[in-house]
């Protein structure tokens, strides 16, 4: 304790160049867990926009249509599917999806897209299309579209503009239809959004002549994402053998790999911080036992041990770097709560985030582990730095340091 | 048996190119209880012999055996622990620990030397009150004056119970007054609780209060007397 004592004591020696190190630790920390903490939201944003407009939670194809997405590639055994889904306890909804590549056209021109023919009921419920509406209506009536805004932008369509989708029907044959727009999602994806229309599956079933409208697609929204693995086995193994089950992270591993950076990324980010402050710290232990060369002198002439010397510089260094770092989390921690609590505004740039899928209005939150990996860190920052200026002064020889004038 | 005792000892510098021999072939023992002085003019050797009988620095040649045991020989760390707990350093510029409290700078070798924290102050306390300073110990070095701050030295060289204190020019900073208060206090723990107090100094106020005066010059001994100590009339 007294050495603990004494070691803080020795950190407040010269006041001005320690408050230089701990405001600098402070700022620094400070800059690095908002960091993390926008890093954090912004990637669990890129997740959560991803899942809700168009992934799920899981999602079931046959294997074939996974890979050349024709309209025969249709989910067999449909029924079985369903009910199987439906007797799961860890589903808490699902929407079954036609989905056909076709082509919109519109009075002035024509683009290539993904035609998702949906029943609107069950669709509210899984995916978050309904509520990207930023003009008019969902699919309220018979033929009715609803389109991207960036595909109503490409074919200047607006509120009931009349739209030809074409494609290529069950047997090879291309088939029209005409829609009329009801209303224009905009999500945090663009390409999604200039790529994708939502059409009734009621109103496929005339245009390709059957009852039923073939189901490529089913997405399952699950209770947590905690029982997604093994839900996903489950399902999977009570499902006919061509239909394959996959969660998001093997339909979407970019996703995947972006939740997975987060850690990496925040952790490369305060490493850079605490890198930058390393210096700073070795600089001001340095200048600090060169000031002390005769109190060591002293201390090892009456009777401390070098490896107690050792200790006390490595405990001043932990101590000036935690009081810069406590500092520092305090005041992250508030302007990240701030911000999380009111949302950081990034409208200003929402044209290019929304190309890579980023909200433009992001809720930043630190995850606890952060701080537990900030302190392991800042313990082995303060360590490094204390090394050289702590073996400079246990290799001091009592008898010349005393001598030194102070 | 000799608290002191140093065998033909020769200590050479070779900090230059030209190897400086400090000390000479230097024999002598010091019994317990003794006020010694070790004096001569600057450059004489006097810290020099100071340094290697603390065990402060390595001889060249020879042998230093305090309470019988020969530190020469002794590892870093053996020498570290030697020092601790038989020898008392007081220094010329005090040398005080400046962000630690008087209390705390007795307590420190205290601390050292693993003693709970309860019973190091008190000993600490007690220690402060032998040398007259109790009101002042929670004084930082800085808000004591020199004299006060040298008291300070010799309450924590005294902390360890040492078999001996070295006192290297301890009066050299100290003004008339105050360096007669130090010398009677020591003289008085020399009295009246036998610690035996080796100086260096130029100092005649030191010198004449010393019972044995050993004289350094060139880094011979060329005088070693027992005289009756004397107050400065001033």
């Amino acid at each position: 304790m007294m050495m603990l004592v004494l070691a803080w004591k020795n950190v407040w020696r010269n006041k001005r160049r320690s408050l230089i190190i701990v405001a600098a630790t402070a700022i620094g920390l400070t800059a690095g867990l908002f960091y993390a903490g926008f890093v954090t939201a912004m990637y669990a944003a890129i997740i959560d926009s991803g899942i809700n407009r168009e992934f799920g939670n899981i999602q079931i194809h046959t294997s074939a249509y996974k890979s050349d997405r024709l309209i025969h590639q249709f989910l067999p055994d449909l029924p079985v599917v369903l009910h199987t889904i439906q007797a799961d306890s860890n589903v808490r909804s699902f929407a079954t999806h036609s989905i056909i590549e076709g082509m919109a056209s519109s009075a002035t021109t024509a683009s290539g897209v993904a035609i998702v023919a949906v029943n609107p009921e069950q669709e509210q419920q899984v995916t978050a299309i309904a509520r990207s509406l930023v003009e008019g209506v969902y699919l309220d009536k018979t033929n009715s579209i609803i389109v991207g805004k960036k595909l109503s932008e490409k074919l200047k369509l607006k509120l009931r503009s009349r739209v030809v989708l074409s494609f290529a029907g069950m047997d090879g044959n291309i088939i029209y239809g005409a829609f009329r727009v009801a209303g224009i999602f905009k999500t945090d994806g663009s390409n999604f959004d200039g790529a994708t229309v939502f059409i009734r599956q009621d109103d496929l079933k005339p245009l390709l002549g059957t009852a039923d409208v073939p189901i490529h697609e089913i997405v399952v929204r699950t209770h947590s994402e905690e029982i997604l693995d093994r839900t996903k086995v489950k399902l999977q193994n009570a499902m006919p053998g061509d239909v394959v089950v996959e969660t998001w992270r093997e339909l979407a591993p970019e996703l995947k790999l972006t939740g997975d950076s987060v850690d990496i990324v925040n952790t490369v980010m305060l490493g850079i911080i605490l890198f930058a402050l390393l210096f700073g710290l070795i600089n001001t232990l340095l200048m600090s036992v060169l000031d002390r060369v005769r109190d060591f002198g002293v201390l090892l002439a009456v009777g401390m041990y070098r490896r107690r010397l050792f200790l006390m510089i490595i405990l001043e260094s932990l101590l000036l770097s935690f009081t810069g770092g406590f500092a520092g989390v305090v005041l992250g921690w508030g302007i990240t709560e701030f911000f999380g609590r009111f949302g950081l505004d990034l409208s200003a740039f929402s044209a290019g985030l929304s190309s890579f899928g980023i909200p433009s209005l992001v809720y930043p939150y630190i995850n606890p582990s952060t701080y537990g990996t900030l302190a392991i860190m800042m313990v082995i920052t303060s360590i490094i730095a204390a090394l050289y200026p702590a073996i400079k002064a246990v290799r001091l020889r009592p008898v010349e340091a005393i001598r030194t004038i102070a | 048996m000799p608290v002191i005792e140093v065998r033909n000892l020769n200590k050479i510098y070779n900090t230059t190119s030209v190897p400086v021999q400090a000390l000479k072939d230097i024999s002598l023992s010091i019994e317990e209880k003794e006020f010694t002085a070790i004096v001569g003019p600057s450059g004489s050797g006097k810290t020099t012999l100071l340094n290697l009988v603390g065990g402060l620095d390595s001889v060249t040649d020879g042998k230093v055996l305090l309470d019988g045991r020969d530190i020469t020989t002794m590892r870093e760390g053996q020498l570290i622990d030697f020092r601790l707990h038989h020898i008392g350093f007081v220094f010329q510029a005090y040398n005080l620990i400046p962000v630690l409290t008087a209390l705390e700078n007795v307590e420190f070798v205290l601390f050292l030397q693993q003693v709970g924290k309860h019973e190091r102050n008190q000993r600490a306390m007690e220690l402060l009150e032998r040398v007259g300073l109790e009101e002042l110990a929670d004084r930082r070095p800085a808000d004591l004056s020199g004299g006060q701050q040298q008291r300070v030295a010799v309450a924590r060289a005294l902390a360890s119970h040492p078999a001996f204190v070295l006192a290297d020019e301890p009066t050299a900073n100290l003004d008339s007054h105050t360096a007669e208060s130090l010398l009677d206090l020591m003289e008085d723990l020399n009295k009246n609780s036998g610690i035996t107090f080796v100086f260096s100094t130029h100092d005649p106020r030191v010198i004449q209060r010393a019972r044995r005066v050993i004289t350094l010059e060139d880094g011979h001994i060329t005088g070693d007397r027992v005289q009756i100590p004397q107050r400065a009339s001033t």
